[in-house]
């Protein structure tokens, strides 16, 4: 029993339901003998990965969809054993090198130098070439990036690199300029709304249009998150109707709890609670921007216009040194700390307005 | 010592002119041979003044200076008499197979302890020197390996415990080992067996001493003795501290009156500064205190009075004033001081203001000095900083400083690459919360590590709906389908269970 997600994800490039013309682009790319490396980039759920997997469906036919999971083992310059999961077809494969952290490095360079050393052997009328899809490369560190860049010029001949990324700003200049650059986009919300329908008449299933953009709002327009909100919303209660409450994800109300808690007393006591609460969030592995972004989302609606500005501005400032530095926690504990300062002044100033 | 003699028919390979020995001051009635050493030669050369020296000492100096009765260690009293009963106990009653263990910090005295009650007991200690147990390469290259450390130590213990020398007749004897064959680190399991071995043959008690450092909690001989093998072979533990200020000043008092009888020639007679400038310097180390005693008072810096004031500020210089009128440190001698990770949180955390002579206000460690101790570890201390801080503050406004400084200092150590800015960025966590805090909480708060913040991605098998062959984010697990497999599979189960039954 898989998910709705994963049982209707599109498998033609021209089977898919929003940015087609991309999409007729990318298939007369790939008609050509020969394509460039891929930097794929865009926000989470909007289908980066499916309409690569059917550009490779399209490379190779069918065959890349026989996949098989392998671990694969290398061994850092320091003698330490890492090991790492694959999913591979015969003609590609793909990994998660930040999944080994700092030893990404190690992972990219021997991954890609087994790939690029075996040619293939069927030549049967297929590409010369193999493929290697790497994800989340805005999240590698920069010594990874920079022997990506060696690498990719290195075995340009038998393998190409297809980069996945959330956002371009955090890959070296020399990658991004060595890739042809994808953006793929967030759907709109009425494109949501039309793949949820989509799937739920492929599953014989009457979605109230009303719910659907609810469930698109939700969402955030993250496609993924919607299909899955929407198969939780059938379990939950079908027939569907209008006005059907869509389950949160769960970080999404622990995040709202936190929130309630800043607002609720400003002291150092309560700071404590609160990383607590932050330091449960990042063990549990929600990435610490999207910590960020929901806090600051739920703290700036108890604020007026001047200080939601400051806030934001703090907010921005502490989320850029996060990124440079090596702590997450360091960099929320320090902005709900400017928060907390900001918003007890706020109060005591409204406070003695009052009287 | 039989140098005279020996000089009869030894003749030096190195020949220095020797400048005949002039007659020294008064009192120097001590009848030793004079020879002037190269090394001592070399200062008053360097200085170009003609002056000799009159070392006269072959021996190892630092022997003169040994402690002889037990009162003159300066190990704490009640350490002592703890060792002492555990001697007596088990040399003087009966002849039964006891083990000890001693432990503590370097240049504590637990040697000296052992040896000095063995000698006011008349027992005989035989100590293990773990020897070079390979033999030169053969001209194939291969080392031949002697006979192994392990049965080599066992031999010799026992042998030792269980047989008298032929040449005293002393029937009291105890085995010490200081010295641990390198094989026991690599294999615990063997010592066990060695252990067991001396229990059953040996008929004198041992004694195992281990140096601890703070330091390196790998790989020290202390971590053979788990508490199962002190239980099993009911091994008695006695730890050392480091010596107290006050045992230092009357050990070293004891050095200063030695000196001031026998070897007048050989030092200056030091002066109370000089002494608790050693003590101040050796921090707890009474070898190391000797050791430094012996080089501030050497003569020969004294050649003339004023280089000798000189050399002696050099020496003494501008060290930490403590309180008003403390007596300073070396600043070239002696152990740098060492701050364990929790004392300098603390001192971090409770800063300390003392007003200064200018009217204004200085901090009692300033931040440079704190940082300068943890400059080669600076995330690991800021993680400290970070975990404790909190309950140190009262005001949100000092914690936002606070909080503030410590990511500035994260953000700066981010830099890897750029060595000063790990200084800054420490520099910059460490002064920014000292100096936040307007309102300091009083109260005792234990100092806690820092979390270990690992990521623990849910894995597959917590959400069977997943395709197998598909290749999951872990950050698009937790933040999309956790949730919602949990409702989706929850659900079905109960569907499941209902239709069953």
């Amino acid at each position: 029993m898989s998910l709705w997600v994963d049982k209707h994800r599109p498998k033609d490039l021209l089977k898919l339901d929003f940015h087609k013309d991309q999409a007729v682009r990318l298939k007369s790319l790939v008609q050509q003998s020969d394509f460039p490396h891929l930097l794929v980039y865009g926000p989470s759920g909007a289908g980066k990965k499916t309409r690569i997997m059917c550009l490779l469906r399209e490379l190779y036919g069918s065959g890349v969809e026989r996949l098989r999971q392998e671990t694969m083992h290398f061994t850092t310059p320091s003698n330490k054993k890492i090991e790492i999961m694959t999913v591979s077809s015969n003609y590609h494969i793909e990994v998660n090198p930040t999944d080994v952290g700092i030893y990404d490095r190690v992972v990219i360079m021997d991954l890609v130098k087994n790939v690029a050393q075996t040619h293939q052997i069927d030549s049967s009328g297929q590409r010369e070439f193999k493929v290697v899809i790497l994800n989340e490369v805005d999240d590698l560190t920069k010594d990874a990036q920079h022997a990506l860049r060696r690498t990719m010029e290195k075995y340009v001949a038998t393998c190409r690199l297809i980069l996945i990324a959330n956002s371009v700003s955090r890959v070296i200049p020399a990658i991004r300029s060595r890739c042809l650059t994808i953006r793929v986009p967030a759907p709109t919300e009425s494109e949501v709304c039309s793949v949820l329908q989509t799937v739920c008449k492929k599953e014989g299933l009457n979605l109230p249009s009303e719910l659907a953009l609810k469930i698109s709002k939700c969402s955030g327009r993250n496609v993924r998150r919607a299909l899955l909100m929407c198969e939780a919303c059938k379990v939950q209660q079908y027939p569907f109707k209008a006005d059907q409450k869509v389950p949160e994800p769960d970080w999404q109300l622990f995040i709202k709890e936190t929130a309630s808690m800043i607002l609720s007393e400003q002291s150092p006591k309560k700071l404590g609670e609160v990383r607590q609460k932050l330091y449960e969030l990042i063990i549990h592995g929600v990435p610490p921007d999207i910590i960020f972004a929901g806090l600051l989302k739920e703290l700036v609606i108890n604020c007026d216009m001047a200080m939601k500005c400051q806030v934001a501005s703090h907010a921005a400032m502490f989320e850029h040194r996060m990124r440079l530095g090596n702590k997450a926690i360091f960099h929320l504990e320090a902005f709900v700390a400017k928060f907390m300062a900001i918003y007890k002044k706020f109060i005591e100033d409204s406070v003695g307005d009052a009287f | 010592m039989g140098t005279q003699k020996g000089r009869k028919w030894f003749k030096p390979m190195f020949e220095f002119e020797e400048p005949d020995p002039p007659k020294k001051k008064k009192g120097n009635s001590i009848n030793k041979p004079r020879e002037t050493n190269n090394y001592d030669k070399e200062i008053p050369l360097k200085q170009n003044i003609n002056v000799t020296l009159h070392n006269v000492n072959n021996k190892n100096w630092m022997k003169n200076f040994d402690p002889v009765n037990i009162e003159d260690l300066a190990v704490h009293n009640k350490k002592v008499q703890e060792v002492e009963e555990w001697l007596k106990c088990s040399c003087l009653s009966g002849s039964n197979s006891n083990i000890l263990l001693l432990s503590g910090p370097v240049g504590c005295g637990k040697t000296a302890t052992i040896y000095t009650l063995a000698v006011s007991h008349d027992i005989k200690v035989t100590e293990w020197i773990t020897p070079v147990d390979i033999e030169i390469p053969s001209e194939y290259g291969d080392y031949h390996y002697k006979e192994s450390q392990t049965k080599k130590f066992l031999d010799f213990i026992i042998n030792a415990a269980n047989f008298t020398s032929l040449l005293d007749n002393n029937s009291k004897k105890l085995v010490l080992v200081e010295d641990f064959p390198n094989t026991f680190l690599r294999t615990p399991a063997d010592f066990t067996d060695i252990l067991k071995q001396y229990k059953q043959r040996a008929k004198s008690p041992l004694v195992f001493i281990c140096s601890e450092t703070h330091s390196d909690n790998k790989n020290t001989a202390l971590h053979l003795f788990t508490p199962t093998i002190k239980d099993q072979f009911n091994i008695n533990h006695i730890m050392f501290n480091s010596i107290s200020v006050t045992g230092l000043k009357s050990a070293l008092k004891r050095t200063v009156d030695i000196i001031s009888k026998k070897y007048t020639t050989m030092y200056n007679i030091p002066s109370p500064s000089v002494v608790d400038s050693v003590v101040h310097s050796s921090g707890g180390d009474v070898r190391s205190a000797i050791l430094n005693l012996h080089f501030a008072s050497l003569k020969g810096s004294t050649i003339n009075l004023e280089t000798s004031i000189i050399q002696e500020k050099e020496v003494k210089s501008k060290g930490v004033k403590r309180k008003k009128n403390s007596s300073s440190k070396f600043m070239s001698l002696g152990k740098d001081q060492t701050v364990s990770i929790l004392h300098g949180v603390g001192r971090v955390l409770n800063p300390k203001v003392v007003p200064s002579d200018n009217g204004c206000t200085n901090l009692t460690h300033s931040p440079k000095d704190v940082i300068e101790q943890f400059i080669s570890h600076p995330s690991s201390f800021i993680a400290f900083l970070e975990e404790n801080y909190l309950a140190h503050f009262s005001c949100p406004n000092d914690v936002d400083k606070a909080a503030s400084a410590l990511s500035d200092g994260d953000f700066m150590l981010g830099e890897w690459r750029e060595k000063t800015c790990q200084e800054y960025g420490l520099y910059t966590a460490v002064a920014g919360l000292m100096l936040a805090n307007k309102a300091p909480v009083s109260a005792w708060n234990p100092v806690r590590g820092p979390k270990n913040m690992r990521v623990q991605y849910p894995t597959l098998q917590e959400m069977p709906q997943l395709d197998k062959d598909y290749l999951y984010k872990g950050k698009v697990l937790v933040t999309d389908y956790l949730t919602y497999c949990k409702i989706i599979g929850n659900i079905a189960e109960d569907v499941l269970l209902d239709i069953s039954d």
